[in-house]
């Protein structure tokens, strides 16, 4: 039993136990048994009543009201399991918990509100002559600023609900489940998504020899970091944020408060980002969707910030592509991009603790008797990361080889893709929450945040859109049939 | 660890002490900007040439 207690003590493994749990409960449909049919599905509404409703039509009669509650029950029973499991004070997380879903939900049913959210060829439909255009995933925008401003300006809030604040755990969930939708996707376009997921490993070759090198040169050369924080910092402001500086930190052998600090910087940052390049991926970039969301990728720090700025893009690109080009791209493969760029990079980051614990050890910073075991790659690999390609290859291989199912397996990408959107919410306001701009500011952020906005916005962010163009110019979703 | 006991990175940014840049560093950054470089070209040529743009 003793064994198994790593299995269920880290928030990597655990995301990968409740993304199966929901994936194994969706396929249910596969041999007739509806389970997860009675999930909140939120429409694009008008009026309040139009709004929800159970994602399955065989529980229609269930009303969209009932259907919430059912839904955010069973995520609380689900939740606090797993917060048992992760030794958390369980009454402090169910608060949280609760706290955190319902701000969450409220945050993505008004993201919905039809002069907010409605694409053009629903507006007829709808009875509406105008909207911004931003589609629901405006909820997601919505659940960051509310996360930030309890964050910011309700401090004893935030402490509060402390518990239950876990974006990594909520994301990575979110991805162990999308490799449902996404392998579904690619059954009807297998040649695109060699090509994705090809593109996708090349890109972040490229990104971890150029990015930390020019990173870690600045940061040691103009600013004068030693090699214990330049190194950490090159990590988290490269490649993957906190995951990146917290490995590589320990690689190193740093002090456990240099890596800490470098992610409080980077998760602050990559809400900036998150903010800020999805909106200009929409202006710039519509007629290049698979750069854009590479470059989300590429560019945005964190899993939880990353995949979320690829599903604002994949949202907003697809909304403005349909008014601009008249085309309607189907959804979800931008943000296959930016997952299958993220994932590798994930991937990766055991691979580049060990390779650089090498180096410390043998060339840069050597100490007598100190050895690097190569059992560190697997301690430091992303367990989060083998559901995410468990789940895409499994459907994908189930719909090759059984196609007359094809359709029970669309059916139950829908309803787990509801509690992807869910997680995906309550990521976003997680995010915020976190996200202390003030206590840093206050702590002296100067010379590492300068390091921070000279490399990302002057060297990082463009890098990362010249490699996404290098590999992903020309490549755009399948369009929607009919 | 108390408030007052957590290190500041303020603090921790004064402590730093100066390190300069070793020929090691030096060429180690160079031995991966010049991998970067020429892997940038064989992975684009692999791309195109093995997975088209369908």
């Amino acid at each position: 039993m003793a064994s198994l207690r790593p299995l269920l003590k880290s928030e990597d493994w655990m995301s990968l136990w409740i993304g199966l749990l929901i994936f194994a409960l969706s396929l249910g449909l596969l041999v007739g048994v509806d389970i997860l049919g009675w999930a909140v599905k939120t429409n694009v509404w008008v009026t309040v009543g139009q709004a929800l409703q159970p994602v399955s039509e065989g529980y229609s009669g269930l009303g969209g009201g009932p259907s919430l509650v059912f839904t955010f029950v069973f995520l609380l029973v689900l939740m606090t399991a797993a917060a048992r499991g992760l030794e958390a004070n369980i009454p402090r997380f169910m608060l949280g918990f609760t706290v955190i879903f319902l701000v969450s939900y409220v945050c993505w049913f008004l993201g919905h509100y039809a002069y907010i959210a409605a694409t053009p060829d629903k507006l007829e439909a709808l009875g509406i002559g105008w909207s911004m255009n931003l589609t629901g995933e405006a909820g997601y925008i919505l659940a960051l600023l509310a996360g930030l401003v309890v964050g910011n300006f309700f401090p004893k809030t935030a402490e509060r609900i402390a518990e239950g604040t876990k974006p990594e755990l909520f994301i990575k969930i979110a991805i162990v489940v999308m490799g449902l939708g996404l392998g579904v996707k690619a059954v009807d376009a297998l040649d695109l998504a060699s090509a994705v997921i090809f593109r996708g490993l090349c890109a972040i070759v490229e990104a971890y020899l150029i990015y930390w090198a020019v990173v870690y040169f600045v940061a040691r050369k103009y600013f004068k970091f030693s090699k214990e924080w330049a190194a950490p910092l090159a990590s988290g402001i490269s490649i993957c944020g906190v995951s990146a500086a917290i490995a590589t930190g320990g690689a190193i052998r740093a002090r456990p408060i240099i890596p800490i600090m470098v992610s409080s910087l980077v998760v602050v940052f990559a809400v900036v980002e998150l903010v800020v390049l999805p909106f200009a991926a929409k202006t710039f970039l519509y007629h290049e969707p698979m750069v854009a969301g590479a470059w989300m990728g590429l560019a945005v720090k964190t899993d939880g910030a990353a995949v979320a700025a690829g599903a604002i893009t994949d949202a907003l690109i697809r909304a403005k592509a349909m008014d601009a080009l008249g085309v309607e791209w189907v959804e979800g493969w931008i943000l296959m991009a930016t997952t299958t760029v993220k994932v590798f990079i994930d991937v990766f980051i055991g691979v580049w603790a060990f390779i650089l614990a090498i180096l410390w050890v043998t060339v840069i910073d050597r100490k007598p008797g100190e050895k690097v075991r190569m059992v560190e790659i697997w301690e430091r690999f992303p367990k989060f990361v083998l559901g995410y390609i468990l789940t895409f290859v499994a459907t994908l291989t189930f719909c090759i080889m059984v196609p007359d199912l094809l359709e029970a397996v669309k059916a139950a990408s829908s309803e787990a893709n509801v509690f992807r959107q869910l997680f995906f919410a309550m990521t976003f306001f997680a995010i915020g929450v976190v996200s202390n701009f003030r206590k840093l500011w206050e702590e002296g952020i100067g010379r590492l945040a300068a390091v921070y906005v000279i490399c990302l916005f002057g060297f990082i962010i463009w890098v990362g859109l010249v490699i996404s163009w290098i590999f992903f110019h020309g490549i755009t979703p399948p369009v929607v049939a009919g | 660890m108390t408030e007052q006991e957590k290190p500041r990175l303020a603090e921790e940014m004064e402590e730093m002490e100066y390190e300069p840049l070793l020929p090691v560093e030096k060429k180690l950054i160079i031995w991966s900007i010049t991998l970067g470089v020429v892997l940038l070209g064989v992975l684009t040529w692999v791309s195109y040439t093995f997975f088209p743009v369908p």
